[in-house]
């Protein structure tokens, strides 16, 4: 297969995942993998002879969805799986005009609460983007915060390079960070005052040290959804007064962690501050 | 066109349609954002949106002929859903933003804080001109009838179309049978007086008088999905033999509401029988 001819099936690919609903496209190669993560995470542990990873990353709310005022508008559209169509797409082109073997990579966990493969880390390898300060959540230099999803395929393309420059911390963030010993993301959601997030800059503006407590996160980041719907049901069962059950049964927050769940679609992102305050792909939600 | 031309907003508007329809949508209407004014503070469009000036909204995914002629009432009960309308609705928010640079946000699905929602749909669907309210409940188009509406509300000044001059319901064959039997074809399936949910009155062949017992159609309405999944963890809980409790849980009921949260997210039509008897869209129920 020359050179040429991996090239151009390269830039169809992915034309076709931008054009199937991705804002970004990178691939990356698998033994990228082998110094980051364990056996079992590996695109090889999922398919074997994997020679590719397709990542697809999209947008989530828009941006007039940042400025509603009314945060629970946030809640219920912050999402919409493009990512996931796109993938599909790729997948469906490789099987079908490659003949080769594609598979979506899995994005939830199986076991335990760690996903069997990382989408953070597939699109730093695919030079998508970099974590970040805030929540280590991987921003692209052009939008940000994006979602996203990968294909795992034996067919060969072209490997993009990994960021050569952090996307996080914006020099804004550094500025600040040497100002008032804070970036805009720690600021809005600081560890010592009951927040998640901590970290500090080096001297040359890059991330010398972060924390994330996600354990307190999620209980902010989820209000509505599986872990809602969890918490809500431990307290249904162990209600004793039944006229209490049922209130509680019928209640409007159970009925949205309910509806939140369903098909994982209403409610999946839900606080968004740390985001809110990042500069980075705030040009992007600048509209009229 | 461009955004960095001046925007005809006539033309914006048709290629907006353009695309809903190309996407699956049948109908397609702009509200004025100020038009909203007999919705409750709180719950009209500058609510979810600062400075908004439209609501777009579109129609479509209502069950096919083939669905109606189903013997068998529980296939329509797993495939009547506003799904493909809510998709669409972010897709078009996302088409706003990219192409015109305007805020779009979709209203989101699913009931908010008291569960009310967050703006009303058949509200927005009626006021842009996409049908008018029904006695049955549903907004109803007048070619096609019954359908699922999405709404996204925009900063961008789409030409607002004005309300249907005459509404779709009462349509001609229900009032002639008002006059000759006092009911319509959607009061003698469902009357309020003897267990159904709906009732009420034509004067010179227009509602004078509207019934809709909401609280009972519900029940009828939605039978499996979230609704019906509360009802019956709450009477699962109170069950105190533990054997029957155990059966209650593997019941096919049980089953199917769980089912049901898992392939809609927003809402799903169950009952249906007020628009099998309508007569508005009958045309596109009757096929070969």
């Amino acid at each position: 297969m020359s050179d040429l001819e991996t090239e151009t099936r390269t830039q169809q690919i992915k034309q076709l995942a931008l054009e199937a609903g991705g804002d970004v496209v990178g691939i990356a190669d698998p033994r990228a993998w082998d110094e980051h993560v364990p056996h079992g995470h590996r695109p090889d542990d999922i398919l074997p002879g994997a020679r590719s990873v397709i990542v697809v990353g999209s947008r989530g709310p828009t941006a007039g969805a940042w400025r509603s005022p009314n945060h629970r508008v946030m809640e219920i559209n912050g999402y919409d799986f493009r990512n996931d169509a796109a993938i599909h797409r790729v997948a469906d082109a490789i099987e079908q005009q490659h003949d080769h073997q594609a598979i979506q990579a899995p994005g939830l966990p199986v076991a335990g609460h760690l996903p069997p493969f990382s989408m953070m880390l597939a699109a730093v390898l695919a030079g998508l983007g970099t974590r970040s300060l805030a929540a280590n959540i991987i921003l692209n230099p052009k939008y940000g915060l994006l979602y996203y999803s990968a294909c795992i395929t034996t067919l060969e393309f072209q490997y993009d390079h990994m960021l050569e420059q952090d996307v996080c911390p914006h020099h804004m963030c550094v500025e600040s960070f040497r100002r008032f010993g804070k970036t805009p993301c720690m600021a809005a959601c600081p560890s010592e005052e009951g927040g998640c997030l901590d970290g500090s800059i080096d001297d040359q503006g890059r991330i010398d040290y972060s924390y994330y407590d996600r354990e307190r996160c999620v209980t902010r980041a989820m209000n509505f959804g599986i872990n809602s719907f969890q918490k809500a049901l431990a307290q249904i069962v162990s209600e004793q007064d039944e006229e209490q059950q049922a209130t509680m049964i019928y209640s409007d927050f159970f009925s949205r962690s309910c509806s939140a769940i369903t098909h994982y679609k209403e409610s999946v992102a839900q606080c968004f501050e740390c985001m809110r305050v990042c500069p980075i792909g705030r040009s992007e939600r600048k509209l009229k | 066109m461009t955004v960095t031309s001046q925007i005809d907003f006539e033309e914006a508007k048709s290629e907006i349609g353009a695309i809903a329809a190309k996407s699956g949508a049948l109908v397609g209407g702009v509200a004025a954002a100020d038009a909203f004014m007999a919705a409750p503070e709180g719950r009209r469009p500058s609510d979810i949106l600062p400075h908004a000036r439209s609501v777009f909204v579109i129609g479509g995914a209502q069950p096919r002929a083939g669905d109606w002629q189903s013997p068998n009432y529980q296939h329509m009960e797993v495939t009547s859903t506003s799904d493909r309308m809510q998709t669409l609705a972010l897709k078009i928010a996302r088409t706003i933003e990219d192409r015109f640079s305007y805020y779009a946000v979709c209203v989101p699905p699913g009931v908010d804080q008291g569960q009310q929602p967050f703006m009303s749909i058949a509200m927005a669907a009626d006021l842009a001109g996409c049908g008018s309210r029904s006695l049955a409940g549903p907004v109803l188009h007048p070619e096609y009838g019954f359908m699922y509406f999405g709404a996204i509300i925009t900063t961008m000044p789409l030409p607002a179309d004005k309300r249907l001059d005459t509404p779709a319901c009462p349509a001609p064959e229900c009032v002639a049978m008002y006059a000759a039997e006092n009911t319509t074809p959607c009061f003698g399936v469902c009357p309020i007086g003897s267990g159904g949910c709906l009732g009420g009155r034509l004067e010179a062949g227009h509602i004078s008088d509207r019934q809709y017992d909401s609280a009972r159609c519900s029940t009828r309405v939605q039978n499996y999905w979230v609704p019906g999944f509360q009802k019956l963890l709450g009477a699962t809980l109170q069950e105190p033999d533990a054997k029957k409790q155990k059966m209650m849980l593997f019941s096919s009921m049980f089953s199917r509401t769980l089912w049901s949260m898992t392939y809609s997210n927003v809402s799903q039509g169950q009952c249906s029988e007020c628009m099998r008897v309508c007569p508005v869209g009958l045309a596109h129920r009757t096929k070969q």
